[in-house]
């Protein structure tokens, strides 16, 4: 707010004096709200990271088994066997409310399958593939529960930003600049009843004399 | 695959199965050939020298082998580990049509229907294939032309439209009743009975073995029977498939040690305890373990315990299938060996992992 804008006016210092007011507890929610939400964000960061490291794991499982299989079995017999896949996992998404921030739940049907369930035979195949199938399904699985946490912890940072700029708008620029106003208007009012009393004075002594 | 199109155009599409037994046996003739293929094989001690060579240099050592002329036709289309794996599998073709054609009369049929696993194989893989919508050239790159079909024909099959279609190119085969009850969703039951369908046939032509290479000849493929039996058994029992009527289906008749049925009723420790008795128990004991997380190891052991048992006794008969199957496991042994060996250092798998798939016999 420029200085020069604004009327030095008792109506206008009691609009500013609420306006402060309302800042302020505005500014004490926002930083509640901030500190709120990077106290989620930790939760969440804890989780994400336990799960990033058993989906790295679930990686490096599941690609050491589709290897050895193709060693023992061949390349040529595993993308045959790969080939019976059929249907592919069932993806759900819904939400759920942190603090006014819109986060996705994401559950899944129909990765993990039964042995007789995964379209290929029992006799012509070996445990080979079932274990890479199984390492699969498990990395499938953690990918899910890593996009549910990561796209939570994204959404939570992008808020947190965005709070933390209303916080420090408010701390640095809005509040500071209206305390300034309410100052600069109580000291023109101040001056106003000033010369006012002294005009009265002289206007006294003037018809005293 | 291909490439071997043009060769492989000589053979009629189909092999009819009526030949049982035809024409005179020609044991001596055949043996001898095949003695002299076997020492083309490569020696047990190549497999150290290969475990410290890259994927590179093995592909070389391969090449200046049996293998030179695969990889010379294939190098063109393929580099690295694909280029070893189709040589190795193509090779692998071109013995067992050679055999085939250096047998005559029974040999000739017993090797024959020994091979029909590679139809049953490609059969599987066409209706795969055509179930997931695979390429026409994904399909026949999973094809292993080493049986019955050749690979114009089995090239054919790919590339028509749909599995019914496939199904009544095949009406005079012996797959065609079990194929027809595929619907389009029963691939895996009728996968299994296609396997299934595999050892009773071969069972049936080995018939009652009275000689002794018969006799070896059928335990060969009995102990085959059985080891997949147990690795299945295991398997099952791991997934939580403990009713019989959905295990029996799944096991292979006329195994050489093994009562299934038994061993499909009993809870899992008590089947554990039933497999002591048995002659395999020595076999699988090092690595068997209370919980069982992976039974890879176990079905390595079985399958090294098989091929050992099968060529053990390989000179009993010298004049007789049995020097015929020796080699046939020999050559399946050496390329599956090499094969181990370079996808497991593409991949960068431990040279102790290796070792381990290895069956050196």
């Amino acid at each position: 707010m420029v200085l020069q804008d604004v009327k030095p006016t008792r109506s206008e210092l009691i609009t500013l004096k609420k306006r402060i007011k309302l800042s302020e507890s505005g500014h004490k929610l926002l930083k509640m709200k901030r500190d709120g939400l990077i106290l989620e964000f930790f939760k969440i960061l804890n989780e994400a990271r336990n799960v990033r490291t058993e989906l790295d794991e679930a990686y490096k499982v599941a690609t050491d088994k589709i290897n050895l299989a193709c060693a023992v079995n061949g390349v040529v017999a595993i993308k045959s066997t790969a080939f019976t896949t059929k249907g592919s996992p069932e993806i759900k998404l819904s939400g759920h409310n942190i603090m006014g921030v819109f986060v996705p739940k994401i559950s899944s049907i129909g990765v993990r399958k039964p042995l007789y369930e995964r379209g290929y035979g029992i006799i012509g195949t070996n445990s080979y593939i079932d274990e890479t199938s199984d390492a699969y399904e498990d990395l499938v699985e953690k990918i899910i529960i890593a996009a549910e946490l990561e796209t939570t912890m994204k959404r939570l940072l992008n808020e947190i930003e965005k709070t933390k700029r209303r916080v420090n708008a408010l701390e640095f620029k809005v509040i500071p600049e209206l305390i300034e106003t309410m100052k600069f208007i109580r000291f023109t009012l101040e001056e106003v009843e000033r010369e006012g009393t002294f005009r009265l004075k002289r206007i006294k002594a003037k018809a005293k004399d | 695959m291909r490439l071997l199109e043009k060769l492989w155009g000589r053979k009629k599409s189909s092999r009819k199965s009526d030949k049982k037994k035809k024409g005179t046996s020609n044991y001596a003739y055949a043996v001898t050939r095949v003695r002299a293929m076997k020492s083309k094989l490569m020696p047990k001690e190549t497999y150290p020298r290969l475990l410290n060579m890259s994927i590179d240099e093995i592909t070389r050592f391969i090449e200046e082998s049996d293998y030179k002329s695969d990889i010379d036709e294939l190098a063109m289309k393929y580099r690295g580990a694909d280029l070893a794996e189709h040589a190795l599998n193509r090779n692998l073709a071109f013995t067992y049509e050679k055999l085939l054609r250096i047998t005559e009369g029974e040999p000739n049929y017993l090797i024959s229907e020994y091979l029909r696993r590679y139809d049953v194989w490609n059969v599987k893989t066409l209706l795969r294939g055509k179930q997931y919508n695979a390429s026409v050239e994904d399909i026949q790159e999973s094809l292993i032309s080493a049986g019955e079909f050749t690979y114009t024909f089995l090239s054919e099959l790919a590339g028509k439209e749909s599995y019914q279609e496939i199904i009544e190119s095949l009406v005079e085969t012996v797959y065609y009743p079990i194929l027809q009850e595929y619907d389009g969703t029963n691939l895996a039951d009728i996968e299994n009975k296609l396997d299934k369908m595999y050892y009773s046939s071969l069972f049936d032509a080995i018939g009652k073995p009275r000689s002794k290479d018969r006799k070896l000849f059928a335990k060969f493929v009995k102990l085959e029977a059985d080891v997949k039996n147990l690795g299945n058994l295991f398997r099952l029992k791991k997934a939580g498939v403990e009713q019989l009527d959905e295990i029996m289906p799944l096991m292979i008749e006329g195994g050489f040690a093994l009562n299934t049925e038994k061993l499909a009723a009993l809870p899992y420790e008590d089947f554990v305890e039933e497999l002591r008795n048995t002659e395999y128990w020595d076999a699988i004991s090092s690595v068997m373990g209370p919980d069982m997380d992976s039974l890879t190891a176990l079905e390595s052991k079985l399958t090294k315990y098989s091929l050992e048992s099968a060529t053990t006794y390989s000179h009993v008969s010298p004049v007789s299938i049995v020097p015929i199957m020796d080699y046939i496991i020999y050559k399946n042994n050496e390329v599956n060996n090499l094969r181990i060996i370079v996808r497991g250092k593409e991949a960068g798998l431990a040279d102790t992992l290796i070792k381990d798939q290895l069956v050196v016999i």
